[in-house]
């Protein structure tokens, strides 16, 4: 017997965004998808969301861009990538082929931007939805992250949304005092979902070099050791928001993804844990199923937001 | 690629810092070259939390028939630590075998290492590969001093070894700089590894010289993936670009980078 995991990121949306399973790839974590499907079967996971896309290529920071923390990593790679049009013209043909739905990552330095970015990938085969980047610099605003304030994250949802027929999702950054006013701005400026949420700012050191370890000074923390804050920001948007929440901060097992559906969330990413697997997206897969079955569960929707409930 | 867990068949300090660990090796890698590398994750829970890249040093085939490949890395950190104290029967995760390794050109008699420091490690199996096929082969090693030197006795007899060490406790004094400029023109291919500072002399080398000799170098990057996917070991090619070191490489044409 197999449980049905199925979810719909995306129900009130005319193209919907249905997933086998509420197993994704996290952006920045699983480049475009090719190279893994080399050796892996992504039409298993629920969703695949591409590497961050800006309008023009990027060639991204110096080096070093990563470095390893206690149960975790930093990273401040810059947002090397090929660009929107290369994207479009070389990468989406290939996932045209697959059943699996890919997300486009997008990310803005302007308004504007984000408009044309939304725009250059409607109706692109092979594009089932958008996750919008918000943790950029406004530079309009002086300088304060779109996802820092929710009248300038909404603006980015209106944007998106008047230049795209595809359902998207917006990624939020932990770096707020609350995150709830902006998970309600974002739902009410006409998102179909949030992603909670982007790495958590941070800094290494080198003693010997007397230096911060990372070329950009400022990394993202991501991996396991950052798996609570990201629960706590999944707890607390989904308690204010009808729409759904797709998790994402630390998860590498299967037991990690149930805490993140009782939290509230629809789906959940899988980002650092595939640096150490390229396989674990399918095994933290296999173990929630398993989970379900031994708990005698026909689907994650009995357990959606559970501890939540204050009985 | 894929992800094995696999046993740890031998394990030792070879010598100075510099430590040996031999596996299993799983069915997929048969068909590995010299110059490829694979991720070995250290520790039981989520820390330390990536993989080592660590490119694979040897390969050999037991008496009772099974296939086993050698690491070999210095110790410099918590990571390569417990790697080193992982004793025979103990298991090991690794994914690989990952990257691109080096080329070897066909029809070719004389051909030229050169590896700094640990650099040596994917040299050693790539001398071995060479000296069976019948070619010539001068290795080149150099380092801070005796104990960054591979040892000359676990050599293939055949190998014409060249020592340089910078404080000169061993071989010729300075860098191996010196000996590649000399070889350079007997050579009809040569293969590089080590630290990013010496590719861009042996470079400069060849440049100067205006012969036109192929030189493959080995990079070593910060990774933390190994894979291709997350984007930390960035190299940028003088001519512009960005490449990444583990999936569009370790290999490069010294000239794709410095030309």
């Amino acid at each position: 017997m197999r449980v049905d995991l199925s979810v719909n990121l995306a129900p009130h949306h005319k193209l919907e965004l249905r997933l086998r399973n509420p197993i994704m790839t996290a952006s920045g974590t699983f480049s475009n998808g090719l190279e893994i499907a080399k050796h892996y079967d992504v039409e298993r996971l629920g969703a695949l969301v591409s590497k961050g896309t800006t309008l023009k290529a990027r060639r991204g920071n110096g080096v070093p861009r990563t470095v390893e923390t206690a149960a975790g990593m930093m990273n401040a790679i810059g947002f090397q990538n090929i660009g929107v049009s290369a994207l479009v013209s070389q990468i989406a043909p290939v996932w045209e082929k697959w059943s699996v739905p890919v997300l486009v990552n997008i990310m803005g330095e302007t308004l504007e931007e984000y408009g044309t970015l939304a725009a250059r990938l409607d109706g692109v085969p092979g594009v089932a939805g958008l996750e919008v980047n918000v943790s950029c610099p406004n530079v309009e605003a002086g300088g304060i992250e779109f996802g820092q304030d929710p009248r300038a994250a909404a603006s980015v949802v209106r944007e998106v949304a008047a230049n795209t027929s595809l359902p998207f999702l917006v990624k939020l950054t932990p770096n707020v005092n609350d995150i709830r006013p902006i998970a309600r701005a974002v739902e009410e400026a006409g998102a179909q979902g949030i992603t909670v949420m982007n790495t958590v700012p941070a800094l290494a050191i080198d003693v010997r070099r007397r230096r911060p370890v990372l070329a950009n000074v400022f990394g993202g923390l991501s991996g396991p050791a950052i798996k609570p804050i990201a629960l706590r920001q999944v707890y607390l948007a989904s308690s204010v928001v009808e729409f759904p929440v797709v998790a994402s901060g630390g998860a590498m097992t299967g037991t990690d993804v149930v805490e993140f559906v009782m939290a509230g969330a629809s789906a959940v990413q899988i980002g650092t844990a595939s640096f150490l697997d390229p396989s674990a997206a399918w095994r933290i897969l296999d173990e929630l199923e398993a989970w379900c079955l031994a708990e005698g569960l026909n689907g994650l929707d009995e357990i959606r937001g559970v501890a939540r409930r204050r009985d | 690629m894929k992800s094995y867990t696999i046993e740890v068949t031998e394990s030792q300090r070879l010598y100075g810092n510099t430590h040996l660990l031999w596996l299993v090796e799983p069915e997929a890698f048969f068909s590995v070259t010299a110059g490829q590398f694979v991720m070995a994750y250290c520790g039981e829970g989520w820390d330390p939390l990536l993989g080592r890249a660590i490119s694979i040093h040897r390969r050999r085939v037991t008496a009772d028939g099974r296939r086993e490949f050698a690491l070999l890395f210095d110790l410099v950190g918590r990571g390569t630590d417990w790697l080193a104290r992982r004793r025979e029967g103990d298991a090991v995760r690794i994914v690989g075998p990952l990257g691109r390794g080096f080329e070897v050109r066909e029809r070719v008699q004389k051909m030229l290492l050169v590896g700094g420091g640990i650099g040596s490690a994917p040299l050693i199996w790539l001398a071995d590969d060479l000296v069976r096929e019948g070619r010539e082969v001068t290795l080149v090693l150099g380092g801070r001093g005796t104990p960054q030197i591979f040892p000359a006795h676990l050599l293939p007899p055949e190998v014409e070894l060249v020592v340089a060490t910078e404080d000169g406790s061993l071989g010729e004094t300075g860098r191996i700089t010196g000996p590649f400029q000399r070889l350079l023109s007997w050579c009809d291919q040569a293969f590089a590894c080590g630290p990013d500072a010496m590719f861009e002399a042996l470079y400069r080398v060849v440049a100067d010289s205006g012969l036109r000799k192929p030189v493959q170098g080995l990079l070593e990057a910060r990774m933390a993936c190994g894979l291709g996917i997350c984007y930390s070991c960035a190299v940028f090619p003088k001519r512009g670009g960005v490449r990444l070191v583990c999936h569009d490489g370790p290999m490069f044409d010294l000239r794709d980078l410095y030309g």
